[in-house]
């Protein structure tokens, strides 16, 4: 994958570009907006980090010529600015996603990954959280190198919590998300169902909050 | 105005009504004297007047007097409207007391208007000679003539004594109304927050005042500026400080992906553990210089719930590293006006203050609950608590809980406690279990938010 570093921080630059190598993507780092422009037109990318404060042209400025030209690579911003005011900025100009500094490389790496995979369009068949993954396909779920059969609601439940790990579902969305239209609703279904997924997967793969609901830990 | 320790003597308005009204007294006091002593002597004259035309009336018309019983009517009934008219005795000769000499007077008086001691009795005669050289005399007894007198003068102050008080009443009134601007102006200010440096407004003041309200404006802009320059400087240090800060924790982070031994290995957990702890410090640096300036964010009802779901999201895996049960209680939820990152900044801070000084096994409860005096939220958890006599110096920046190791900011809390500032909340802090004096239990109430009704689905 080919990746467009615009840094003009030297420290920073040296350091985000020698992680990228160690992670086998192909890095092109330009230190200032003109640059980053013009590298855009002759490249074809798989993503750009952009900083936000670049000499000759601001990064929202690059973010906003780039989205003109109809150019759709992904652009993961990299701002020092205050988080909320990027946020609305930059995701108006037509930004993926942020990060803010400063940010480990794991995150950094965790989010370029994510965006690479929501502009390839469909969500991998494959839903991890570190411990777990799940197979969409299949309807199974693997732990520890072991492959485990759901039954359809297992299934549903797990599928539920593992789109966004570290998200808390409540029981009804849970029953929403388990149940079509028109179906009754058992009560302590939810409950019966947790209590045989963690019999299968073990009693910390799927963690209770106290008046909220549940969700599956998010490991890195 | 005046603190309420000040004394009586320096609030201008004890002053003004002091020496007005002692002005008032005093010329009343004179103006009352004056009146009194011309009043009595104008009755004394009329009745003087009382006695001459009397005499003229018995000269005129020849009316017998005599030595004999043909005084005057006897109206003793009203001894105050007695005259007497008598005969005086020839030269030399003394007239013995009788019922038509009822006094006893020499002769040799001379004509006119006089007062003479009869007996023990002081008496205002007129004598007058008629042409038959026999002399007759007109008489009224003083002290008679005094009380009427007395009686006249005193009514003439009557006006006096009943307005007096009146006008005092009046004039400590119209006083007050006066320096109500200056009451309302001091209650602006005193009920302001220390953010609010906004213009005083001069409407309504009388003209000696507004200097003082323009320069006070002025003196507020000026601390406004001096302020909010300071505020940008810790803002845009803290922006610089950044851009290291990354260069740094990248390159520590390339460090502990080579390959080292063990001890360096450690080393280099805790230079990251160090970079975590001020790459901390400076976002929460950050939030502290943009909440204390005035809120650019639209605010928009946010529910609790929402905020809790949000939170503890994020925050779960810290409670799950130290085993520590947190949920929440209430089944309500409620809607509070307010920015979001606002209201998540402080339930944020609130719960990542518990996670940190609840030892590990412990249990944190987050509610939210409607009560009349606004929407109130509650995180409580079982940890130490803090000691009452703490509890005002933990809101400070840095201030931190002595004999504590946790790797906290600092500023969690005097971040809470800007933002409730600028939008009216309170917080308290209590004990969650009063009796045994242990856990923290922080209480955030927003007062005049909208309540919203609903119970959220059950878990």
């Amino acid at each position: 994958m080919r990746v467009l570093l615009v840094e003009d921080d030297r420290m920073i630059g040296e350091a985000v570009q020698a992680a990228l190598l160690d992670a086998a993507y192909a890095v092109d780092w330009v230190r200032d907006g003109q640059m980053a422009i013009d590298a855009c037109e002759i490249h074809h990318y798989d993503i750009v980090l952009l900083d936000l404060g670049l000499p000759k042209k601001d990064g929202l400025q690059v973010l906003h010529i780039v989205r003109a030209r109809n150019d759709a690579v992904p652009v993961l911003v990299i701002t020092a600015r205050d988080a909320v005011e990027s946020r609305i900025q930059g995701l108006d100009l037509g930004a993926d996603d942020y990060v803010l500094k400063p940010f480990e490389m794991a995150e950094l790496l965790a989010r370029m990954r994510a965006v690479v995979r929501r502009k390839g369009g469909v969500a991998g068949p494959l839903l991890c959280n570190g411990t777990l993954s799940l197979d969409v396909a299949a309807k199974a779920v693997s732990v520890d190198g072991r492959t485990l059969p759901l039954s359809g609601r297992e299934f549903a439940l797990l599928h539920a919590l593992m789109i966004r790990p570290g998200a808390i579902l409540s029981r009804s969305e849970l029953e929403d998300r388990m149940y079509g239209w028109g179906s009754e609703v058992e009560s302590n279904a939810v409950e019966f169902i947790i209590h045989s997924l963690r019999k299968k997967l073990g009693n910390d793969a799927i963690k209770n909050v106290r008046g909220l609901g549940w969700l599956v830990p998010k490991h890195h | 105005m005046a603190g309420p320790q000040a004394p009586l003597r320096q609030s201008l308005e004890f002053r003004l009504s002091a020496s007005v009204s002692a002005l008032l007294l005093g010329v009343a006091m004179v103006a009352g004297l004056f009146s009194f002593v011309t009043a009595f002597e104008e009755a004394n004259e009329l009745q003087d007047d009382t006695l001459r035309q009397i005499g003229a009336l018995i000269d005129r018309n020849h009316l017998p007097v005599g030595n004999a019983a043909t005084g005057l009517p006897d109206l003793d009934s009203d001894p105050e409207s007695r005259v007497v008219v008598q005969m005086l005795p020839n030269a030399g000769g003394e007239a013995a007391r009788s019922s038509a000499t009822p006094l006893l007077l020499s002769a040799d008086l001379p004509d006119g208007l006089q007062t003479v001691i009869v007996g023990s009795e002081s008496w205002r005669l007129f004598v007058t000679t008629l042409a038959a050289d026999t002399r007759f005399v007109v008489g009224q007894q003083t002290a008679v003539r005094d009380e009427i007198a007395r009686d006249g003068a005193l009514r003439s102050l009557m006006p006096f004594i009943i307005l007096i008080p009146i006008l005092l009443l009046v004039l400590r009134d119209v006083i007050r109304r006066m320096l109500k601007p200056l009451n309302r102006l001091a209650t602006d200010l005193d009920g302001r927050r220390e953010q609010d440096l906004g213009t005083l407004s001069a409407t309504g003041l009388p003209t000696e005042i507004r200097p003082f309200v323009a320069a006070i404006n002025r003196l507020f802009s000026r601390v406004e500026q001096s302020v909010s320059q300071q505020r940008r400087f810790v803002a845009d240090a803290s922006h610089e400080l950044r851009s290291p800060l990354t260069a740094l924790s990248l390159q520590a982070e390339r460090l502990a992906d080579t390959e080292m031994s063990s001890v360096a290995g450690d080393r280099v957990a805790s230079l990251r553990q160090g970079i975590r702890r001020a790459r901390l410090l400076l976002d929460q640096l950050l939030t502290l210089t943009r909440v204390q300036e005035p809120s650019a964010m639209a605010a928009s009802p946010v529910s609790l719930q929402q905020i809790f779901r949000q939170v503890l999201e994020d925050l779960h895996p810290q409670a799950a590293a130290k085993s520590i049960d947190i949920g929440v209680t209430s089944e309500q939820d409620a809607n509070i006006l307010l920015a979001e990152t606002d209201l998540m900044t402080v339930v944020r801070n609130l719960v990542d203050n518990a996670i940190k000084y609840t030892p590990a096994g412990g249990r944190i409860d987050l509610s939210v609950g409607v009560e009349d005096e606004g929407v109130v939220v509650q995180v409580s958890d079982n940890g130490p608590g803090i000691a009452p006599s703490e509890r005002a110096l933990v809101f400070e920046p840095f201030h931190r809980v002595l004999g504590n190791d946790e790797a906290g900011s600092g500023l969690g809390l005097a971040i809470v406690k800007a933002i409730t500032d600028r939008c009216a909340a309170s917080v308290a802090l209590d004990y969650t279990d009063v009796a045994e004096s242990r856990g923290l239990r922080v209480t955030v109430t927003f007062s005049g938010s909208r309540r919203n009704a609903g119970t959220i689905a059950q878990r």
